[in-house]
């Protein structure tokens, strides 16, 4: 038996960096609904606990979901402006959101525990992000490692793929993860070979600092302002600076990191069943 | 939009125009030092140059906009001497290099952009001193003396109606459709009857996008529609009008899965998220045709920066 406290208490034990607490708001790491004397009957890692994915977990009896994502639409009045986002829906305001209500009814009926593990994990000398993106896309044999301890260290993003070009690489990496939503900036027929992987939202610095280094032809991320890395990106095409920028959508290019946190606790929570349930690119396209 | 953001937003553009002034005066100063060429167009036919400034087209712009002019603001020159004689006038949703480069061949040196020009919000330019691309487009906007000038709160503010939306209605001829919503940038609709995935492919064609994303089911018989802007917020506040929220640059985190949730629950409700440029670039046409009326000197033109994205299929 397990309590949802000796979970956290393990996973502390085991994250190998020095445990940050949880925020007053609720937007860091721990839990953010139910009782830590709770008994755990099983675990659910995902990016973002959709009330589908909570369904799921119900339905195959685990009762703790573990996610990257807060369940209520915002990352929070916390949240660097750098991110472009929103402040959090006041409580008042989530109070009468009648979307808010059926999740978080879902979530009190079920004594469901939602725990966020986004931060400590993202402080670990290895990118699981990372690592988990180039494992989906079957890119491990391409990573550029600067040494043989190189285990997806969070500067070293390069990878050096078979040549091909920019609309073969998307096709590719389309139906490789499965997704709709992938939007591009770049010519079709540019050749690329030398790529950059990176989870999230780009930012301008990010950019920069990955274009450092030498012969990147493309990036390929989750998100980019429109008005941020975005132009920055059609702007370096316009001066033939590099060839391109694939944009995979937020949860395409987080989630495979929720299966990583899954294989991860399994080495050390072995009384209950551990599952990764992806959200899914929550969007569909015109044909 | 709530207001302890605003102030927020506030505080960070005044802080982001402080250093652009800066930048901004060196810049002026190197950009004052050649004589203007005159536009193939004026050359061609063989007429004497205006002598219109940017400065007094922007002046003409502040008694024509149909309210006081407010601070702070990100409506200003961001590059180029505002003093020296126009060619020809761009308007555009963001003056993206390839936005300049169609405007220097067209033979026009002033371009009023919506968005910014440097890949931030307020154009803070003191970071990008050592970037080679932030050179790279210096240079261009140098070589062919060209003056920036970012038109985006005060059209938006634009009086009796928001310059933007007054283009993209009349893009999607959604005019007699319109009725204010409850917030400033919230804009609703009522269309006659359609499935979502018809509505869908009818803006696609009529904005000229190709990126657009959805969530919701594609037969879903829709009527009700509503900017909800770019945040969580105003999601929340249209989607019990409505049928269909329409966002554009929305994080994803908030509008998609706000909308996957209400889907998930039972609601029968849609989201499109379009690019950017597909919600606000017709309103920068609208800008040329309004600024038509009132400068006559020399030629306008709206030159579209485009869908930046394409989809693999």
């Amino acid at each position: 038996m397990i309590t949802s406290q000796q979970l956290i208490e393990r996973i502390q034990k085991n994250v190998g960096v020095p445990w940050q607490s949880q925020q007053s708001d609720g937007f860091s790491d721990g839990i953010l609904f139910g009782s830590p004397e709770a008994t755990v009957t099983g675990i659910v890692t995902t990016w973002t606990p959709t009330l589908d994915v909570l369904r799921k977990a119900v339905s195959s009896a685990k009762n703790v979901v573990i996610c990257r994502q807060a369940p209520s639409y915002s990352r929070g009045e916390r949240a660097p402006v750098a991110w472009r986002n929103a402040p959090a829906p006041s409580k008042e305001m989530l109070d009468k959101d009648p979307v808010w209500q059926a999740k978080q009814d879902f979530i009190s009926k079920n004594n469901l525990l939602i725990i966020r593990f986004c931060d400590n994990w993202d402080a670990r000398r290895t990118d699981g992000q990372l690592r988990g993106l180039a494992k989906a896309l079957g890119w491990e044999k391409f990573y550029l490692a600067q040494s043989a301890k190189d285990d997806y260290e969070p500067r070293n993003v390069y990878f050096r793929l078979p040549a091909t070009s920019l609309n073969n690489l998307a096709e590719g990496i389309k139906k490789k993860l499965d997704i709709q939503g992938l939007r591009v900036i770049g010519k079709p027929d540019s050749s690329v070979t030398k790529v950059a992987l990176t989870h999230g939202l780009l930012l301008v610095a990010d950019a920069e600092q990955i274009l450092r280094e030498p012969g990147v032809d493309a990036i390929v991320t989750g998100d980019a302002v429109e008005w941020e890395a975005a132009p920055y990106f059609q702007d370096l095409v316009a001066a033939g600076k590099a060839k391109g920028l694939i944009l995979l959508g937020d949860e395409a290019s987080e989630e495979p990191g929720s299966g990583e946190v899954a294989d991860w606790l399994k080495g050390f929570v072995t009384e209950v069943p551990i599952e990764w349930i992806p959200a899914g690119d929550p969007f569909w396209v015109l044909s | 939009m709530d207001s302890s953001w605003r102030s927020v937003l506030g505080a960070e553009l005044e802080n982001e125009m402080n250093e652009m002034k800066l930048s901004r005066r060196k810049f002026c100063q190197v950009a004052g030092r050649g004589l203007l060429v005159a536009s193939p167009l004026v050359r061609a036919l063989g007429q004497s140059p205006s002598t219109l400034t940017a400065r007094e087209v922007v002046a003409r712009i502040k008694k024509n906009v149909g309210v006081p002019w407010f601070t702070p603001t990100a409506d200003d020159f961001k590059i180029g001497d505002p003093d020296a004689p126009i060619t020809g006038i761009t308007a555009t949703f963001m003056s993206t290099l390839d936005v300049l480069q169609r405007s220097a061949a067209a033979g026009n040196n002033f371009v009023i952009t919506h968005e910014p020009t440097f890949w931030s919000a307020a154009d803070v330019v003191s970071d990008l001193r050592e970037d080679p691309l932030y050179n790279y487009k210096l240079n261009f906007l140098e070589k062919n003396k060209m003056v920036v000038w970012r038109f985006h709160d005060h059209w938006h503010a634009h009086r009796p109606a928001d310059g933007i939306f007054t283009g993209w209605n009349k893009a999607m001829g959604w005019e007699s459709y319109a009725s204010p919503g409850a917030d400033p940038f919230s804009h609703e609709y009522v269309i006659p009857e359609t499935s979502f995935e018809d509505l869908a492919r009818d803006m696609q064609k009529k904005l000229n996008t190709h990126s657009m994303r959805l969530v919701g089911n594609p037969k879903l018989r829709v009527t009700k529609v509503a900017h909800a802007g770019h945040y969580i917020q105003q999601c929340m506040q249209v989607l019990p009008h409505v049928d269909v929220v329409l966002v554009f640059e929305c994080r994803e985190w908030e509008a998609a899965e706000y909308l996957r949730d209400a889907v998930a629950s039972g609601q029968k409700k849609a989201l499109i998220q379009l690019p950017h440029e597909g919600g606000e670039e017709a309103g920068m046409d609208e800008c040329a045709r309004w600024m038509k009326t009132f400068v006559t000197e020399v030629p306008i033109k709206f030159i579209p920066s485009g869908d930046p994205f394409w989809m693999p299929t």
